[in-house]
């Protein structure tokens, strides 16, 4: 038992550990400023570089205890600090980091700058698995960012694959401009009467349904012809195998007739395998079938005299 | 004295006669009718008797503050709600239903399931009716899954798509449901000739074992590749299914068809009964859902039955389907199926209808959960 438990717990902490990692795996380096002159400002009121980070998953992703850096050689330059409900990224969330050499002023300002940096690589917890990384751009000028040009999508291998100089710095918001119109609004406008919708979803029901309809018309010929054969091979060993035992085969072939007449005179069954089992029953001992824990006790009547 | 006057006084503020309006007593009619038509009438009781007391317990006069609403964050009626809001009970009833439900007779007819699909066309006519009356396209999505006759899916689509339509919504689906025997018939016989009426289906070949276990499996895994976004009814429905045909769970089964599918009924109901509140509950939309409502069952019948008629015209004789069992494709499982049974047996009392009905009846089930992820794909 306790080793069971041991096993269990390893098993749990290791799933939890890969979940976890698994998901810190999908934060990406989005966008960044080096020359801050009248951009964004910090809550000290600095102009300072900046660079973001975007949850590109469906879930929360805690960066507590992973690492910033811009030194390829000490990939633990800056640990986010763990136990901040901050650093709990909702998804599809975003979150700025401020590269101004000054870690006092809080999490999320980092121990380097941008000026001086020659690539910003996040790092899992570990301190050894690079999750994303990109080469910091210094032709970059005043309050102009460098960023993805739709959040998350891209290399995050350093080429700088699905990278750009922005139109716009967007710190903390998206990186495209998002269609702001919600679906059901995009619906309306495309099919205000619902007959696209209707139709488009009837064929889509109707096509699941048919190739499930297709799929068990071959499975029933295949289970058809199987049942046949198996049928065809039974009769030829009936000869054989006409006695079990003591017991000659008549009785056998009494006792499955009178239960096939009881079940299909009862409606008990719809469906019958047609093949009787009879196995010597099996009365083991376990706590739980003891007539004790089945049995009401039989109160005791005293008769006054 | 005086202060007794007063605390008297004070106390009468609380009371739910102080409270009253109009309105709520309304909500307490139709919940006492609930009530009414699930016991003495034995209406879908299982369902129309929480949701009738539950609306009593949502419709009792109170000033806010109290934490026992079902609105208020925190009372314990808004706990068990969660599971309305959150979406969370549906799927579990549909595990419970997977776990009830023979698929045999779709499985030895497979044919049947087509016309599952094509009662769904009730579904997508009240989308239509909806955006018609000026609803924005998400709540017509809600208002057309009463069409799919599935209580648990019309909450699950509802509770995201439309929330603040989940009541009406609810409510609507499932007095439809109850009102199956009274709404299907007239459309049956206008839709058939006596001659189709009397049509004698062949009888269901036996099924294995084996083709029991792969439905499930493959059918999950087919419609859930098809639309994604049904997998939690989906994969509940077919997963309820598995674990009583695997013969291996016997017990997980036995749980899943029997406490678990109570308990959440219990709750589904009493707190779907709870949430119609007559502030939220009685407005002009209310009425246009129960209208649109009737629409989207009266169209699901017609289209399942005419599907029927336009199938046999491609089959052969012997081989032909009556018409009487296609309402059973509007899902409503088993009353739909029984409608058949009973409508085919007044022109015929030795044609039994029911095993075949239960086909397009279960292949409805599992058409408005592809519907239900049809629409949730689009417009959630």
């Amino acid at each position: 038992m306790k080793r069971i438990k041991i096993l269990l717990t390893v098993v749990f902490l290791t799933v939890s550990a890969a979940a976890m990692a698994q998901s810190q795996g999908q934060m990406r380096l989005n966008e960044y400023l080096i020359i801050n002159v009248s951009d964004y400002q910090d809550d000290f009121g600095q102009h300072s570089s900046w660079f973001e980070l975007f949850n590109a998953s469906y879930g929360t992703v805690d960066i507590g205890g992973c690492f910033l850096t811009d030194d390829p050689d000490n990939l633990k330059k800056y640990q986010i600090p763990g136990g901040d409900i901050q650093t709990q990224i909702k998804p599809r969330q975003h979150v700025l980091f401020w590269a101004d050499n000054q870690p006092f002023r809080g999490t999320f300002h980092v121990n380097f700058d941008l000026e001086n940096a020659s690539e910003i690589i996040f790092v899992k917890g570990d301190g050894k698995t690079i999750v994303d990384r990109i080469p910091v751009n210094h032709e970059l000028g005043e309050n102009v960012s460098y960023g993805r040009l739709e959040d998350g999508i891209g290399s995050f291998n350093g080429d700088g694959e699905g990278w750009s100089v922005l139109e716009r710095t967007s710190p903390s918001t998206n990186n495209a401009l998002v269609d702001k119109a919600a679906k059901p609004d995009k619906m309306k406008a495309i099919d205000p009467h619902g007959f696209i919708l209707a139709l488009t979803a009837m064929t889509v029901v109707f096509t699941a349904l048919i190739i499930l309809y297709l799929l068990f018309k071959l499975i029933g010929i295949i289970n058809i012809r199987a049942g046949k054969k198996k049928s065809a091979a039974a009769q030829a060993t009936t000869v054989e195998k006409s006695t079990y035992g003591e017991i000659p085969a008549e009785t056998y072939a009494a006792i499955a007739t009178a239960l096939h007449l009881y079940l299909v005179a009862e409606e008990a069954h719809d469906d019958e395998s047609f093949v009787v089992t009879l196995n010597p029953v099996d009365r083991t001992y376990t706590p739980w079938s003891t007539h004790i824990q089945g049995f009401r006790q039989t109160p005791t009547v005293i008769k006054k005299k | 004295m005086e202060n007794i006057l007063s605390n008297l006084q004070q106390f009468w503020q609380f009371t739910g006669f102080a409270n009253c309006n109009g309105q709520y007593l309304i909500m307490i009619f139709f919940g006492l009718l609930f009530l009414y038509l699930g016991i003495k009438k034995e209406w879908e009781p299982m369902l129309l008797v929480p949701i009738g007391f539950g609306i009593l317990i949502g419709n009792i006069p109170l000033f806010q503050g109290l934490k026992v609403s079902v609105y208020e964050e925190g009372s314990v009626l808004n706990i068990l709600y969660q599971g309305v809001k959150q979406g969370f009970y549906p799927p579990l009833i549909f595990l419970g239903i997977g776990a009830m439900t023979d698929f045999s007779a779709l499985i030895s007819n497979p044919k049947l399931l087509l016309i599952g699909a094509a009662a769904q066309f009730g579904i997508f006519g009240a989308y239509a009716i909806s955006l018609a009356f000026g609803f924005d396209p998400a709540q017509a999505g809600a208002i057309g899954i009463i069409g799919g006759a599935d209580g648990p899916t019309a909450i699950f689509l509802s509770s995201r798509l439309a929330p603040d339509m989940m009541g009406a919504i609810a409510v609507s689906a499932y007095s439809y449901m109850a009102l199956v025997p009274v709404i299907q018939p007239p459309i049956m016989r206008l839709l058939t000739t006596k001659k189709e009426r009397l049509i004698r289906m062949k009888p269901p070949r036996p099924v294995s074992p084996v083709e029991k276990k792969l439905f499930p499996i493959i059918g999950f895994l087919l419609t859930a590749f098809i639309v994604p976004s049904g997998i939690p009814l989906l994969g509940m429905l077919f997963f309820g299914n598995l674990i009583k045909e695997s013969g291996v769970t016997k017990r997980l089964a036995n749980t899943a068809s029997g406490p678990l599918i109570d308990v959440v009924t219990i709750l589904i109901g009493l707190t779907v009964g709870a949430s119609t509140q007559a502030d939220q509950f009685l407005q002009w939309r209310s009425v246009w859902i129960f209208i649109i409502g009737a629409c989207s069952f009266v169209i699901a019948t017609f289209t399942g039955v005419l599907f029927v008629k336009i199938f046999n015209l491609f089959l052969k004789e012997g081989n032909k389907i009556n018409p009487l069992i296609g309402n059973a494709g509007v899902s409503a499982v088993p009353d739909a199926a029984r409608v058949s049974n009973n409508v085919g047996r007044e022109y015929d009392p030795s044609n039994f209808l029911l095993t075949h009905a239960m086909g397009p009846n279960v292949a409805g089930v599992i058409g408005s959960a592809v519907a239900a992820g049809m629409l949730l794909g689009f417009l959630g």
